[in-house]
């Protein structure tokens, strides 16, 4: 593995980055490695974008990813990942993006059209070595629950190559911090997704 | 956090607080402040258990004072705060220090937050611990957030000097693995108060035999050794968690003969061993968190040098002089002292389009909105002739508004600034003022200014947005706020409103908005000091307290009655985020999952197309 190893997860507050980060950390610990997790969210409870930091190796890294050397990028939004992607992603960045959209208020609001996601997924293509653009739509409506997009998006990193943290790990670390069956079972589809 | 010693997972806030309670700390008081607020609300979730007297106190100053009362009488106490409480505590520390603290201990721990994050500045809190002449202490990692809070009660202790402990936004809000100690279960002494705890007549005398500890703790400094080995070549010095940044930017470029050293006491400094490092070298780089204080410290120190080494740093523009540090910024200072190669990244700026702005805003629901919605309208009504100086919390979000606040500075700053516009109608000063503030920023720092305002016979309108919380910092007690623990009191803001005896006070709630612009524009226009204690509602708060709460208000849009592109109001204008274009209808739709239903967006349709009803 490269050591470290950089997990990047982008959203907007409320999507879970915060536990996410808080899942992959125990899982490497469980794993035997040392995690490092940065948390950037100003005031993002009042709608900002979250960015979380992860470091995995065999000592403490700085809390923030250089540019360029994203290993894994976790976008759970897609305007966000590719804010998140235009400053850090680089050659080896592996990108797996949701496609359901958080529109912001610029949006909202009527001022600005949300891009299309053809344009995203370009752009995206043109940053990362690897993207994968993933519909959460069906595990949501099935498990009833938006919460469930951070752990399904958990599941689908668990099948990425390279990866340092065992598959079990993380399911073990769900249990551990979220302790809940629909999250299981969300990850569980997560892991099936790229096939 | 009070588990027993093992290797977990801490950010460095509760770092700082388990190194708290293995040093055995029974008292803390505090004024919360992002990035320093976890602290606090870690000891808070083990109080009961290890005896500690908590408190969220009315600001930092009386934080500092409480704590300091505390160490006075034999007992461990820590303040933790943001870098602008500092500011406010200080008066009282620049006192303190000469007076000492007694046997029990006292931790100032200041969490400063470059770029300013989640702050109005981005101040480097450091040098107050010169100008106090205290011990400083900089952690870089989580475990030595433990560790260092734990010898600064040591420190302070020994010496009887508050030691401050400055951590800064990444080291505080990132986490990583730390090796616990265990927990002091020491019996407490008798209290009893030290003697002579004030500094006349003779503070000059006090400052000398501050100045005696000082070299004392500068000497116990040294006793630390530093490690320093390679010769001749680039020292890179570093502080706080600039540490990581360094280690990672070294094992990247791998420059050749480079030395790391990472100093955890930055004032008073080591230096007879830092001379000796400094000798040893040919360059050496500061790489710190904001200002060059460890630079400068070192540079003043060289001075006494026969032939100091050359020095990169923020004085000579090889490191940015503001803006927060990161391993890139390392990268590039060490990439051009070492003569290697800058990486080029490719520019990136053919995505901006794509990147759509996402501002902060008020949550859906929240009465802020309605508040500042009616202060535009207002403003719109008076030409223009409004002036709104505003304050510290939720409500500042009020300048992303359509800037419907106009000045916003430190906790209490909007009564004060008001209290002077308010008397400049003799200059030909003819624009209406008004000031605005939170509830717990109303007991933090606004009553001074208040009364001033009485006092003087200010013109303006002060608005107290009352939402009984803390909202900005995560819904901590303060003396008005809702809920109070059993053996607290609740302070009521009406009653010390009117003992000020403005010229004239209402209180009102804020739902119905329509009804609050016609208050606030009749309110502005009366003569003298007005007061008006809105009653809000922070819908964050709502639901913690209450979880799954929804208001009793849905709405829907008649469509019938909307004319949709031609006005746009409720989403252009009021802008609540359950409220959403939808382009390809032409008509707004309500976000059931983001509404709570508190039916203010009806008052604000000219058309009445937005109803009541699923």
């Amino acid at each position: 593995m490269s050591d470290p190893f950089s997990i990047l997860v982008a959203g907007v507050g409320g999507q879970g980055n915060l536990v996410c980060g808080r899942i992959i950390a125990e899982a490497t610990v469980m794993q035997g490695l040392r995690p490092v997790v940065g948390d950037t969210f100003g005031a993002s409870r009042r709608g900002g974008s979250v960015l979380t930091h992860i470091r995995i190796g065999k000592q403490d890294w700085g809390p923030l990813i250089p540019e360029g050397e994203v290993d894994i990028l976790l976008g759970f939004e897609p305007v966000e990942a590719l804010r998140a992607a235009a400053k850090y992603a680089g050659e080896r960045t592996v990108a797996l993006v949701s496609t359901l959209p958080v529109p912001p208020a610029s949006v909202t609001s009527g001022a600005k059209p949300y891009p299309a996601i053809n344009d995203i997924e370009k752009a995206l293509d043109s940053l990362c070595k690897d993207v994968h653009l993933l519909d959460p739509t069906s595990v949501i409506d099935r498990l009833k629950s938006t919460r469930v997009l951070n752990t399904f998006m958990l599941g689908i990193l668990s099948t990425v190559e390279g990866l340092p943290v065992d598959s079990k790990n993380l399911r073990k670390a769900i249990s551990t911090v979220l302790d809940s069956s629909v999250d299981l079972e969300a990850f569980d589809t997560g892991a099936k997704e790229l096939g | 956090m009070h588990e027993p010693e093992r290797e977990i997972l801490m950010s460095g806030n509760e770092a700082i607080a388990r190194g708290a309670l293995e040093a055995g700390v029974g008292f803390c008081a505090s004024y919360p402040g992002t990035p320093s607020t976890e602290i606090t609300t870690n000891l808070f979730e083990v109080a009961n258990e290890f005896g500690i007297h908590m408190e969220w106190s009315t600001n930092e100053k009386v934080a500092l004072e409480s704590a300091t009362a505390a160490s006075w009488v034999g007992i461990p106490a820590i303040c933790p705060m943001k870098s602008l409480g500092l500011n406010v505590a200080s008066d009282f520390l620049l006192n303190l220090n000469l007076s000492g603290t007694g046997k029990g201990g006292l931790v100032l721990v200041v969490c400063d937050d470059p770029r300013g994050h989640s702050s109005s500045n981005e101040q480097d809190s450091r040098f107050y611990a010169k100008a106090a002449k205290i011990p400083l202490l900089e952690p870089s990692t989580y475990q030595e957030a433990k560790d260092a809070t734990k010898r600064a009660f040591e420190i302070s202790q020994k010496f009887e000097v508050p030691v401050i402990i400055r951590c800064t936004t990444r080291l505080s809000h990132s986490r990583g693995l730390v090796k616990t100690g265990p927990v002091s279960r020491k019996e407490r002494k008798k209290p009893e108060i030290a003697k002579g705890l004030f500094n006349v007549p003779s503070p000059h005398l006090r400052h000398r035999d501050l100045l005696d500890k000082l070299e004392k703790i500068s000497s116990e400094f040294e006793k630390t050794s530093l490690n320093v080995s390679g010769t001749g070549g680039l020292l890179v010095l570093t502080s706080g968690i600039s540490s990581l940044y360094t280690k990672e930017a070294i094992h990247r470029l791998k420059p050749e003969k480079t030395t790391h050293l990472n100093l955890l006491t930055t004032y008073p400094l080591p230096k007879k061993q830092l001379t000796k490092a400094l000798k040893q070298a040919e360059r050496v780089l500061f790489i710190e968190e904001n200002d060059p204080f460890l630079e400068d410290e070192v540079r003043s120190l060289a001075v006494e040098m026969d032939s100091p080494p050359k020095f990169f740093g923020r004085a000579t523009g090889d490191v940015p002089r503001y803006g927060e540090m990161n391993t890139d910024i390392v990268m590039t200072a060490l990439a051009k002292i070492t003569g290697q190669e800058e990486k080029h990244t490719k520019s990136r700026e053919q995505f901006k389009d794509l990147i759509v702005d996402r501002p902060l805003t008020f949550c859906a629901g929240c009465t802020h909105r309605n508040f500042y919605y009616a202060v535009r309208k207002v403003k719109k009504r008076l030409g223009g002739k409004l002036v709104v100086a505003g304050d510290i919390g939720c409500y500042s979000l009020g300048v992303f508004y359509d800037q419907a606040m106009d000045t916003m500075h430190s906790m209490g700053s909007g009564i004060g600034v008001g209290s002077g516009l308010g008397q400049l109608q003799k200059f030909g000063f003819d624009s209406k003022v008004i000031s605005v503030a939170g509830d717990s920023t109303f007991f933090h720092a606004c009553l001074p200014g208040l009364i001033n305002a009485r006092h003087k016979n200010a013109d303006l309108t002060f608005v107290i947005l009352d939402n009984a919380t803390t909202a900005m910092t995560g819904f901590q007690e303060h003396p008005g706020s809702g809920t109070q623990a059993k053996d607290l009191h609740r302070v009521d803001i009406e009653r010390l409103v009117k003992a000020i005896a403005p010229d004239h006070f209402k209180r009102e709630n804020t739902i119905d908005v329509i009804a609050l612009i016609n208050l606030l524009h009749s309110t502005v226009q009366k003569d003298g000091l007005k007061v008006l204690l809105l009653d809000g509602v922070c819908r964050l708060e709502e639901v913690k307290r209450k979880p799954g709460y929804i208001g009793d208000t849905p709405v829907k849009i008649d469509r019938s009655l909307c004319k949709g592109e031609k006005c746009m109001i409720c989403v252009a204008d009021f802008a609540c985020p359950a409220l959403s274009w939808d382009s390809e209808t032409g008509y707004p739709v309500v976000l059931k999952h983001a509404c709570v239903q508190c039916g203010s967006c009806i008052t604000v349709c000219p058309h009445k197309a937005i109803v009541e009803g699923e």
